[in-house]
């Protein structure tokens, strides 16, 4: 048996362990932290692929957490298809999206996303008549199937652990597929991935598509996860909290951006349960890591890995990117 | 399978960390006190967290007699955050009540929060009027008030008192806004009032020139905001002269405390109305004032988030101590009793919906002892949420917004 197959193996145990092991709190947790590290995973596809550090991809989880808020409250649509409706707008959004960043590249596609994802926070928190501005749009519920809730803690954290266990061995695939190759390539030389004939302009919008929407399944869980949608997961400070975590953990790597979320929420829960200075706190370990581990959490772990295994592609490995 | 060992250890001690919950004995009451103590509006989360803390050492001895404990939690001000610690609060912590939150969106989304858990909650300061009344449910209440509670005292007051008839309205463009302009408004236009045109401008914005330079003419502008926005409305204001032509009035956050300082004399005689004066002289106001800054030092002035901070902690033990013990719906129905002669603010009782229904002051800036500071001229008594009207009619009609109720006062909607 492979060494990524048994770690993949452990992964799911510790899935199914948690809610039998956990308190309700606990599982509440790690449903937010599982809806974090999709939209941070949406955040690596870019930023360790391609080298585009993107603003907008909770913008993106915005986007397809307002639509369900706006079909399924407002009009009552029912519940599957107003999911199928929210991912296929946001789908629609990235394209659009994607089309005016296509040309741009790292900070003038920094800064497009940025506007771009302003642009949307703005028009949530003033076009009253439809998103309810600032007050949002609350009583965002899923349905109750024959006495099963899905609203409950322990069913939620069944349907958003399949969802991010099947997306993440999605992109595990599409990491190691040629077109994941094709997009490391381009980071790397993108003349060079011209000249050999590949499309690239096709490819770094197929990626962009891509990324949005995990994103919007991201908003999906997100919102059904509040019960609210308002225009605050929209900021520009979860943007940022997203790149952060992303960062800490490695957005190279595949299951970086998860621990980076992980290791962010757990922080932020324990050390706000002792001081209101938990900011402090948090920003001191942020700057000891990056400056410690540059490359994240999950590079320091593969690294040692490495060391104690024969050399061998492993799951999570990329190391062709240059430091940012 | 050395790796794969430590990840089993490394598993095991990440789990076993997760789980050192608070194992809590039962006869523990606990009161979850929430706001937001860190980020831009952590001023009024401290407010009220001060509130709470005067409250709790002036109730020390019925707390013993309770066994009743306090913990304070940050809202960060964000919704999300909100609701993450609500849920360590039930399912972590062992909260039997809460008190706040204190902001618009995050008592909202507190609200939606409490609807699935059942959670007793007193909102303080938060001011969305449908919390307590189109999205209302039986276990939330509020010990502050609705945007348009203050506004319906204030319109009638400038329509009769001040005789104005045509307001030009400037405001922040969002709902908090919105609310205390329709309450203003559906006063005002049937006291008399023939006009009230809104202008909306985004929050954040400091330079008002181009909305100064073509505002309409009218008897009064009144000034639909607060904060950073509203004080430098304020002074481009007054560089234009305006206030020469039309009287510059507030809305209910517009002299605050914070801002006079810096208003200066300019601010004196500047009218708005809330339920709440620093400047009150009442016996219970004064003890609490004096308490208050004895308790957290003479510079800071207890505003309207620290009364309700300490007025809702007051209504949460009352609860306990009616109910005789920690029983939830006995907990929530005498809390929805709730009656209180002697708050600092003055006397208020929980309209049937949990509102409060109280005292509106229309308050002037004056100086008073070299300080400015908002002193009550006018005093209207039993204000509910619904104004003069009645409730299930308010309830029938649209919710404020951008623009409605409508500007025009001839408008068939205020017959």
């Amino acid at each position: 048996m492979k060494r990524e197959h048994l770690l993949i193996i452990l992964i799911l145990a510790a899935l199914v362990a948690w809610p039998l092991l956990m308190g309700d709190y606990a599982v509440s947790q790690a449903n937010r932290a599982m809806i974090y590290a999709l939209a941070a995973l949406s955040f690596s596809l870019l930023a360790g692929r391609l080298g585009w550090f993107s603003l907008c991809q909770t913008t993106f989880a915005g986007i397809s957490g307002y639509t369900i808020a706006i079909l399924g409250v407002r009009f009552g649509l029912p519940f599957p298809l107003v999911i199928l409706l929210a991912l296929l707008f946001t789908t629609l959004s990235a394209v659009i999206f994607g089309l005016l960043t296509l040309r741009s590249r790292q900070v003038s596609f920094l800064m497009l996303t940025l506007a771009l994802g302003q642009m949307v926070w703005a028009l949530s928190f003033q076009w009253v008549d439809v998103t309810g501005g600032y007050n949002g749009i609350a009583g965002v519920r899923m349905p109750v199937y024959g006495g099963l809730d899905l609203n409950d803690t322990h069913v939620f954290y069944g349907l958003i652990a399949t969802v991010t266990v099947a997306i993440f061995l999605a992109v595990w695939r599409l990491y190691r597929s040629p077109f994941g190759l094709l997009l490391l390539g381009i980071q790397e030389n993108e003349q060079r991935m011209r000249a050999l004939g590949h499309p690239v302009y096709l490819a770094r919008f197929t990626a962009f598509v891509l990324a949005g929407v995990i994103a919007g399944v991201a908003g999906v869980f997100l919102v059904y996860d509040m019960g609210i949608m308002s225009p605050s997961p929209l900021g520009l400070g979860h943007a940022v909290w997203v790149l952060t975590a992303a960062v800490l953990g490695g957005y190279r790597s595949l299951l970086g951006p998860a621990l980076g979320v992980a290791v962010l929420i757990a922080l932020e829960t324990l050390v706000a349960q002792y001081t209101d200075r938990h900011m402090m706190v948090i920003g001191l370990v942020l700057l000891l890591s990056i400056l410690l581990m540059p490359r994240g959490l999950a590079d320091v772990f593969e690294q040692h890995f490495k060391r104690k295994s024969k050399p061998q592609a492993s799951v999570t490995t990329t190391t062709r990117g240059k430091e940012p | 399978m050395k790796y794969a060992k430590k990840l089993i250890i490394g598993g095991m001690s990440a789990m076993s960390l997760g789980a050192t919950v608070h194992l809590q004995a039962d006869d523990t009451i606990r009161v979850g006190v929430i706001g937001p103590t860190t980020g831009v509006f952590s001023f009024f989360g401290e407010q009220q967290r001060m509130g709470v803390e005067l409250a709790k050492e002036e109730l020390a001895e019925r707390l013993a007699e309770l066994n009743l404990e306090v913990e304070f939690y940050d809202s960060q001000g964000d919704a999300e955050t909100t609701v993450d610690r609500l849920r360590a609060m039930e399912s972590r912590d062992d909260i039997d009540l809460v008190v706040g939150p204190v902001l618009g969106g995050t008592g909202l989304a507190g609200l939606e929060w409490a609807k699935s858990s059942g959670m007793p909650m007193v909102i303080s300061y938060s001011a969305p009027e449908d919390i307590t009344m189109r999205d209302r449910t039986e276990n939330v209440v509020r010990a502050g008030w609705t945007g348009a509670q203050p506004m319906f005292a204030f319109g009638e007051y400038v329509a009769k008192e001040l005789g104005h008839k045509r307001i030009v309205m400037v405001g922040q463009d969002y709902s908090f806004p919105y609310n205390q302009a329709g309450g203003f408004m559906k006063t005002f236009c049937r006291a008399g009032g023939e006009s009230v045109e809104r202008i909306w401008h985004p929050t954040g914005t400091s330079d008002y020139s181009s909305i100064l330079a073509t505002l309409p003419d009218g008897d009064a502008v009144l000034y639909n905001g607060a904060g950073s926005d509203g004080l430098a409305f304020f002074q481009q204001y007054h560089d234009f002269g305006i206030d020469a032509r039309m009287p510059l009035l507030g809305g209910s956050n517009f002299f605050a405390v914070g801002n006079l300082p810096e208003m200066g004399e300019r601010a004196i005689g500047g009218l708005s109305a809330l339920q709440y004066a620093e400047g009150l002289e009442t016996d219970t106001f004064l003890a609490f004032r004096d308490a208050f800054m004895a308790m957290h030092g003479e510079e800071v002035v207890p505003l309207a988030p620290a009364e309700h901070g300490y007025v809702a902690f007051k209504m949460a033990v009352n609860a306990f101590e009616s109910a005789n013990g920690d029983d939830r719906d006995a907990v929530i129905a005498a809390l929805r009793e709730t009656e209180m002669p002697d708050a600092p603010r003055g006397p208020f009782h929980l309209d049937e919906y949990g509102n409060p229904v109280q005292n509106i002051y229309v308050n002037e800036v004056q100086e008073v002892d070299g300080r400015l500071v908002n002193v009550p001229i006018e005093t209207y008594e039993n204000v509910s949420q619904f104004g003069p009207f009645d409730a299930e009619e308010y309830l029938a009609g649209d919710p404020d917004s951008r623009d409605f109720p409508p500007s025009d006062c001839s408008d068939p909607y205020y017959d």
